[in-house]
């Protein structure tokens, strides 16, 4: 368990390793990021074997110390953090592995792989630190991957630009991230995730204080987990390789603020209010964006919208404590996304398409692929027995035992749409009509590097529901095991069950109607869906602010200080001296008596001061 | 040890006016030889100062002008240690730059060694007279370096000649060096010990009132060249103006000068002085931040960007040293050293860039990162540690003066945090403007950097990294030098 940072310090020493010296080293590089993302993988069973021999525990070593305060770079192991590191891993792994074939041809192929690896690093030290220093420096580190991969073919100007988007935007959310921890440092002088915790569950910290720092945590988590309104980097961060996207959209980055949210989460308990924001912004995201999600016709925009519903859908189980059906729900989105993501690639690369207009009839091209793909979109639908039916259903479970009536019926719609817009999918790419045929393009499988991944991920989309009830090496199932001791079982609501059942079946045989049948339901709901396309008019909204209300202020402010502080103030004092210059220069007149009667006059007042001044 | 460090440059400069004119690689050779010696001779104070130990090492005195009370006292502490040695890197990073310095090389170099000389001795003097004679040494050199080697530009709207720029510099910089020295003179007369010695005065201590009354004198006087709002204009106009080497050691380690006078003499001597004026500092260094990122927002010459980012982010420096908190002070101290070594590298890279295409409008370019990739990998290290990347130097030292400003004025600790925030959106902005997207036809021609400039950078990327990595390496020493400094406060 001491050496768990090793799967952290792995790739990250990979990252130096393969961006400076890759053209030398085996696979250009690839090989020892992939060694390296391997050895991460291998250690999750290691540690996760060696934790359930033994207790939860944290090691730490000092990075430095100021005034005082020592600043650690410290990790936990408890059962989150090796789940999170299970999770990360694998999909990475997978992702690496996938990308080997679906990027040989790039000229930065190196750098790729250098960033890959600093991404899990990044990632995976995030999830493994036990204080907010070192949490913010990791969470920060993957910001920048983003960024970097994101813009990977930064000759795109649309790269280039949703880079900047992705990475200013998650930037904004951060300022809170930072206020609410140093808020948080402020009020227990620690950085120790453990010990703020305890300070918050002992009522040591004011309850206002443990609101607004929670809260501002929580902007943190929105930004990296694109709640609602800063979601509007995510669906631009596609312009990113495929892979990139699988994992940013599984693994990486996104689960950031959610997993956040989760390892924080005592804090949020103690902080009145807290969660019902979090509850509240997460339903209202995951509904807003599952809008976008059906009408958008870009294959990895319908993805990307997808993903920002279900992360809301995770926000709204933490908020309605529903811890358990949060962090599980993560998974089997992780997995299921993954692959969705790796076959939409797939799917680019087979058939060089990523319009869902353009496509149809697959099913008969890419037997294959088209399986493993709605195999994932099936589990994000919630579709028994897979694992998004589980995970849904558990967090169904705990909105209805700790939310109202109202917001069961919203996440009941919420269901609806998640499997209207996954049906939508399934229906339009792989069956009816072939319209890739009229645009000339001659569909194949993909090699088997990319479909190992694949397979792998499908085979983890469908078994994750098991786990549920029985997670292997612990004998309990996930519930158990995510809340160690006060263990709490998988709870089947069988209306609910049912309910949801009914509702995923009501959402296919909709999109069954609508797009195979030419059902005109659509036509009513067109105005909305006018909207949606349009993104509610959010991204029009933030370019106006930032060129319209930020850029014109930032040259109010330039202009001010070249003309008022500058030119007014400092040439004006500079004139004022040399005007006066000009003025006295006349008194040196060159005529003694002008002299002789200046200083007759100067003794007699200094001479009146001194006597009278005595 | 450190007078051999403060009198090697102005002993080459001397050599150098020796050396007849045409002899182009006798004087390059010299120079270099002299950038090393430096590095090393600052490495070597640097490594060889114990912070377990604490208190000025290294010291040495001679006996001058007994009658005043001034002797040659040199000696460093865990403050000046770090500063040291970013005066060596800078140095030797700025005589590889100029390495086609033109024209008249010769006279650039005996002024540039001769700055040298008065920034080393500022920084290790441990007598106020000596202290202020090598600050001054530091700063006059600038009105010629600007003046000769400098160059105008035509803005369309406005005209900024080198001549403006090197006149405003200089006569902004002397006048605070004139409240210096009333300063220094009122403390000599106050302290009432007949000394310029820094641990005299320490000892002998001054009255709460007079403490009052002198720091203002300090705080603008030192502060001025630390570019403290609202008199900090002379330093935009004065980089766009300067050639290379001088942007980059003037933002890199001249304002740090400013900075350094305002702990060693203001803060240190005149303790009640500095917490009754800290809430005026702190408001100032907030302004810094704030106004100089948004400033560096709406400008189009890459050379103002920097330039006013150098105004926000001595901000920070000004800000931790308000909070008078020891993890604001270190933090500050930090900060010197981090933004010395990132603003060079920003210069240094505006420079390349500059030299070969003969503009700096930031809308002229776009995509160079596919002709000049190494320029354009450097020049997004130097961006992201000025955004406060962490693992890079800028994030450490900024997350300290957060710490510390939360502790006195959390208010002014939420406007620098969203300060670091709008520095990310006009770095960004500038790196996606000037070098991704797709090229520029225009610019199809364009050379990547020289090897030469690449090591310069390098080095200069390379210690970003090792500090942003491993902060304990600078901190320990900071710390220690800091926490003594702290007992008096």
């Amino acid at each position: 368990m001491e050496w768990a940072w090793i799967a952290a310090a792995a790739p990250l020493a990979a990252f130096p390793l393969v961006a400076l010296r890759g053209k030398w080293l085996p696979g250009r590089g690839a090989y020892i990021s992939i060694a390296a993302i391997g050895l991460s993988f291998v250690l999750f069973w290691l540690v996760g074997a060696d934790f359930l021999r033994r207790q939860a525990d944290h090691f730490s070593i000092t990075w430095f110390n100021s005034g005082g305060t020592r600043l650690a770079l410290g990790m936990i192991i408890d059962p989150l953090s090796v789940y999170m590191l299970g999770i990360v891993s694998v999909v990475a792994l997978g992702v690496q592995v996938y990308s080997l074939k679906y990027m040989e041809h790039e000229p930065r192929f190196s750098w790729y792989f250098a960033v890959q690896s600093l991404f899990a690093a990044s990632m995976l030290g995030l999830v493994l630190s036990d204080n907010f220093l070192l949490l913010y420096v990791t969470w920060e580190l993957v910001g920048l991957c983003s960024y970097l991969l994101i813009g990977f073919w930064f000759e795109k100007r649309s790269a280039a630009e949703a880079a900047k988007k992705a990475f200013v935007t998650t930037r904004i959310g951060d300022v809170g991230l930072l206020i609410g921890i140093l808020v948080l440092f402020k009020a227990t002088g620690s950085f120790d995730i453990g010990t703020v915790i305890q300070a918050a569950e002992s009522g040591q910290i004011s309850s206002g204080t443990l609101t607004v720092a929670a809260l501002l945590l929580f902007a943190g988590a929105m930004g990296k987990s694109a709640q609602f309104p800063l979601h509007v980097w995510l669906p631009d961060a596609m312009e990113g390789p495929t892979p990139v996207s699988a994992l940013i959209h599984a693994a990486t980055m996104v689960v950031a603020g959610v997993y956040l949210v989760a390892r924080a989460f005592p804090i949020f308990e103690a902080a009145p209010g807290a969660l019902e924001v979090v509850g509240w912004l997460g339903l209202l995201t995951a509904l807003l964006t599952a809008t976008m999600a059906l009408v958008m016709t870009n294959l990895k925009q319908v993805l990307a919208y997808s993903t920002i519903s279900h992360l809301g859908f995770m926000m709204l189980a933490l908020g309605s404590i529903g811890f358990t059906g949060g962090m599980y729900h993560l998974m089997t989105h992780a997995f299921a996304k993954a692959l969705l993501f790796l076959g939409a690639g797939s799917i680019a690369h087979g058939t060089g398409l990523t319009d869902i207009k353009d496509m149809g009839g697959l099913w008969r091209k890419m037997p294959l692929t088209s399986t493993l793909f709605i195999l994932g979109a099936l589990s994000l639908a919630g579709v028994p027995p897979l694992g998004g039916f589980f995970s849904k259903d558990e967090v169904l479970a705990a909105v209805y035992h700790n939310q109202g009536p109202v917001v069961l019926g919203l996440t009941l719609v919420l269901a609806l749409l998640s499997a209207l817009y996954m049906a939508r999918l399934v229906f339009v790419v792989f069956f009816g009509p072939d319209r890739s045929r009229e645009s000339g393009v001659h569909a194949h499988e993909s090699p088997w590097q990319m479909v190992v991944p694949l397979v792998a991920l499908a085979y983890l989309a469908v078994t994750s529901g098991a786990a549920a009830f029985y997670l292997p090496g612990t004998g309990e199932g996930l519930g158990q095991f995510l809340f160690w001791e006060e263990g709490e079982a998988f709870h089947p609501l069988w209306w609910l069950i049912i309910a949801s059942m009914v509702i995923v079946a009501a959402g296919f045989v909709i999109a069954w109607g609508i797009y195979q049948r030419g059902w005109r339901v659509a036509r009513a709901l067109e105005p909305v869906a006018r909207l949606a396309r349009r993104k509610y008019y959010m991204d029009d909204l933030y370019q106006w602010t930032i060129d319209r209300v930020v850029l014109v202020f930032a040259g109010m402010v330039a202009l001010f200080d070249r003309t008022v502080v500058n030119d007014g103030g400092v040439n004006g004092s500079g004139g004022i001296v040399a005007r006066v210059g000009k003025r006295l220069r006349y008194h040196e007149t060159g005529r003694v008596y002008n002299y002789g009667l200046v200083m007759a006059g100067a003794i007699v007042v200094l001479g009146l001061m001194v006597t009278l001044l005595r | 040890m450190l007078s051999v460090l403060v009198l090697v440059p102005v002993l080459v400069a001397g050599l150098l006016v020796a050396l007849p004119s045409g002899r182009l690689r006798a004087l390059r050779s010299l120079a270099l030889g002299a950038g090393i010696v430096e590095l090393a001779l600052a490495l070597y104070v640097f490594l060889s100062y114990d912070s377990n130990l604490g208190g000025y090492q290294l010291v040495e005195r001679y006996r001058w002008l007994d009658s005043l009370g001034v002797s040659f006292h040199l000696g460093v502490d865990g403050v000046s240690a770090p500063l040291v040695l970013l005066n060596g890197i800078v140095l030797f990073t700025g005589v590889i730059i100029s390495w086609h310095m033109k024209p008249r090389p010769k006279d650039f170099f005996i002024l540039f060694f001769t700055l040298a000389s008065g920034v080393f001795g500022t920084f290790v003097a441990l007598d106020l007279f000596f202290l202020f004679f090598f600050y001054e040494l530091a700063v006059l050199p600038m009105y010629l370096l600007i003046g000769v080697w400098g160059s105008s530009s035509d803005f369309g709207t406005f005209i900024r000649t080198k001549e403006y720029g090197a006149l405003k510099l200089t006569l902004v910089l002397v006048a605070g060096s004139v409240l210096v020295w009333v300063g220094l003179l009122a403390m000599y007369v106050e302290a009432g010990v007949g000394s310029f010695d820094l641990l005299d005065l320490e000892a002998a201590g001054m009255s709460v009132g007079v403490q009052r009354f002198l720091f203002p004198f300090f705080m603008l006087g030192f502060g001025v060249l630390a570019g403290l709002w609202p008199f900090h204009t002379w330093s935009p106009d004065g980089h766009v103006a300067a050639p290379t080497a001088v942007s980059m050691v003037h933002a890199g380690v001249l304002m740090k000068l400013g900075a350094y006078g305002l702990l060693r003499v203001g803060i240190s001597l005149l303790p009640e002085g500095a917490h009754a004026w800290a809430p005026v500092l702190i408001v100032l260094g907030t302004v810094n931040v704030v106004y100089g990122a948004m400033s560096a927002m709406a400008q189009k010459d890459l050379k103002y960007v920097v330039g006013y980012s150098s105004v926000s982010h001595m901000g920070y420096v000004l800000m931790g040293l308000a909070t008078l908190t020891v993890v604001g002070m270190d933090g500050a101290v930090l900060q010197m050293f981090s933004h010395g070594i990132m603003t060079a590298l920003f210069f240094a890279l505006v420079g390349i860039v500059y030299e070969r295409a003969h503009v700096r409008d930031i809308t002229v370019f776009e995509g160079l990162a596919k002709r000049m990739g190494l320029t354009s990998a450097f020049f997004v290290v130097a961006g992201l540690t000025s955004l406060g990347l962490p693992g890079l130097s800028g994030f450490v030292a900024e997350f300290l003066v957060f710490v510390g400003v939360f502790q006195t004025y959390p208010v002014l600790g939420v406007l620098a945090i969203i300060g670091a925030a709008i520095t990310a959106v006009y770095i960004l902005r500038l790196l996606g403007k000037v070098f991704f997207g797709p090229l520029n036809p225009k610019w199809e021609k364009l050379p990547d950097a020289t090897p030469r400039e690449g090591f310069a950078a390098a080095v200069l990327v390379a210690t970003i990294v090792f500090v942003g990595v491993n902060p304990g390496f600078l901190m320990r020493a900071i710390d220690s030098g800091v926490q003594a400094l702290a007992t008096r406060l």
